[in-house]
């Protein structure tokens, strides 16, 4: 099977969107790509600028899994600064198992209507044309998750053909890096989704946070070979090892069920976080996803963690994470 | 943090949610006469701390609600009366004092400044853009200024009341790159329509600045120059007068 209609862009560095270390000090007056495509007047559409841009207003803040319209009003309510919009959430993808695949657009389609934040969904690892129907609609951001059921078991999708952004997950450095040479704008852990356990989740964010100390003390010829090691693109790598974080946002995914679950992966270093089965699979949604979105502001504060952690009732029931979970691990999807 | 007054200006950056840090950045490599000492605010004690505010870009639903369970709105709208703030973006609409297309059940403002504007009034994330600004006021006014637009609000419509400082337009796009099929006013022959408030993407009304882009995604400087030096430092000898 071929990749055909995707035009070929040459892989470039994004530009760094952190505004940190800018060592030229040029301005950004031109985007790296599509300049010349569907620019109205002066101005470009899809430039990497603008989608690794969404990804850093959304830092600080919480994304939350919702099924249908009425959920997503709720999570607006509470503060979600964007939502996904998807069919099963992750538990109950576990739970019924089979195919699973991308939400009905007219689902998707409600969802954007009833709320004023951002709207992601997701498509399959390596699913270009659900993308292509996905950016059709209009949506604000696209997940390749692991969470649905791989379509392509070798090829993630060529995101940089994509005038919408994609996030992805990674569960190590090397991971991550190569989901952004394929153009992702923005990166988050794997963890373990519809689990309500975070372990896995602070597994891959340490992981990714001990390879990037590593390699930012290292000389050129050791990132040349940790490059090889970790197989990752020698230029990201290098970007990655001076910047000392990654060159987009890193958000938190994968079994976070409370405020504290979010706090810890907050000061492991986490720029926001994704809660998927633990907000609507909890006792008292509403609730649970203000503390959420609180707890990530206040991150660093325990005393007003704990006030918000106050009175939240039961939160989902976690699954311990093992050779019998039910519905497999997931993070092992994607390559 | 305890230095005579006269050679330090202390700036907050509003860090609830969205794009914070990168502010801190970019006045971090501000190199002026004043040491600029940077405080990020999330509670009422350390909005106290400061000479002026930054509100950044984020979701503004999600910063009114943070701020409104942290007890800050109400210090805002106080602070707002004596200190310059400067929104981008998400904080543009929090600064504004009429929104349209607010999320359900309508949403908090500070109303500092005496405008409108609508929400994601150029549409979905598939239309956000970058564009080259010519921008009044700054250093090299020659060069353009990068803007990077997501998502961003549109302003409507400018309605001082008759005490309100004066607003002053310090950038537009051209009009061409508005959303089509609703005009406001009918453009007429010139690209920049002065009549079409849309066409606005920065302005200052006294010592408070608006901007629907995000000069702290760029690697350029001059937009945060020009906060400090126009619209704070001129205040700072003046802290009990009124706005103007």
């Amino acid at each position: 099977m071929t990749t055909p209609t995707q035009p070929q862009t040459p892989a470039s560095t994004p530009p760094v969107p952190h505004g940190v270390g800018n060592p030229g000090g040029t301005p950004v007056v031109a985007p790296t790509r599509s300049k010349d495509k569907d620019g109205a007047a002066s101005g470009s559409l899809g430039t990497f600028g603008v989608k690794s841009g969404l990804a850093q207003m959304l830092k600080g803040g919480v994304i939350m899994d919702v099924v249908n319209a009425e959920q997503a009003r709720i999570a607006e309510e509470a503060g979600a600064c964007a939502v996904m919009a998807l069919e099963r959430v992750p538990a109950d993808i576990r739970a019924t198992g089979g195919v699973a695949r991308m939400s009905d657009p007219s689902m998707i389609k409600q969802i954007v209507d009833a709320v004023t934040i951002p709207v992601m969904a997701k498509v399959r690892i390596g699913h270009f044309v659900e993308a292509q129907i996905l950016q059709a609609i209009g949506i604000d951001y696209i997940d390749e998750s692991e969470v649905l059921t791989p379509a392509d078991e070798e090829h993630h999708i060529n995101k940089h053909a994509f005038k919408i952004p994609f996030v992805c997950g990674a569960r190590n450095l090397g991971e991550a890096l190569r989901r952004i040479s394929e153009g992702a704008a923005f990166i988050r852990t794997k963890g373990e989704a519809g689990t309500g356990n975070v372990v896995e989740a602070v597994r891959h964010q340490r992981s990714v946070m001990s390879e990037i100390r590593k390699a930012s003390v290292m000389s050129e010829e050791e990132l040349y070979s940790y490059a090889k090691e970790i197989q990752a693109p020698y230029h990201l790598l290098k970007e990655t090892a001076r910047l000392k974080r990654l060159p987009v946002v890193n958000f938190a995914a994968g079994g976070i069920a409370t405020p504290a679950d979010a706090a810890l992966m907050m000061q492991l270093g986490c720029d926001g976080v994704f809660v998927g089965s633990g907000i609507f699979h909890s006792d008292n949604p509403a609730k649970r996803a203000r503390a959420i979105v609180q707890s990530v502001t206040h991150y660093n504060n325990p005393k007003i963690l704990a006030e918000i952690s106050e009175d939240l009732g039961p939160a989902m029931v976690g699954l311990t994470i093992d050779d019998n979970l039910k519905g497999g691990r997931l993070a092992g999807r994607g390559w | 943090m305890q230095q005579p007054s006269s050679d330090h200006v202390t700036i907050g950056i509003l860090a609830l949610q969205g794009a914070f840090a990168e502010h801190q950045v970019m006045l971090q490599k501000l190199s002026l006469k004043k040491r600029v000492i940077i405080v990020l605010v999330r509670q009422q004690e350390d909005l106290d701390k400061c000479d002026a505010l930054i509100i950044p870009g984020g979701e503004s639903t999600t910063i009114a609600l943070l701020a409104r369970l942290a007890g800050l709105l109400e210090p805002m709208r106080e602070f707002l009366k004596t200190k310059p703030v400067w929104g981008t973006c998400a904080g543009a609409i929090l600064l504004a004092r009429w929104v349209e297309n607010a999320k359900k059940g309508g949403q908090e403002l500070l109303e500092g400044v005496s405008v409108a504007v609508a929400r994601n009034g150029f549409g979905s994330q598939v239309e956000s853009f970058e564009a080259p600004l010519e921008v009044d006021g700054l250093r090299e006014p020659n060069r353009p200024f990068p803007g990077i637009f997501i998502r961003a609000p549109v302003v409507l419509a400018l309605r001082p009341a008759p005490a309100d400082p004066p607003i002053q337009i310090i950038s537009r796009v051209s009009a061409s790159l508005l959303p089509a099929g609703q005009t406001v006013v009918s453009p007429d022959e010139d690209d920049t329509d002065p009549r079409d408030p849309r066409t606005i993407v920065a302005l200052r009304q006294g010592m408070h600045l608006l901007t629907t882009f995000h000069p702290e995604l760029t690697k350029d400087d001059r937009f945060h120059e020009y906060f400090v030096k126009e619209c704070v430092l001129p205040t700072l000898g003046s802290r009990s007068s009124s706005p103007a």
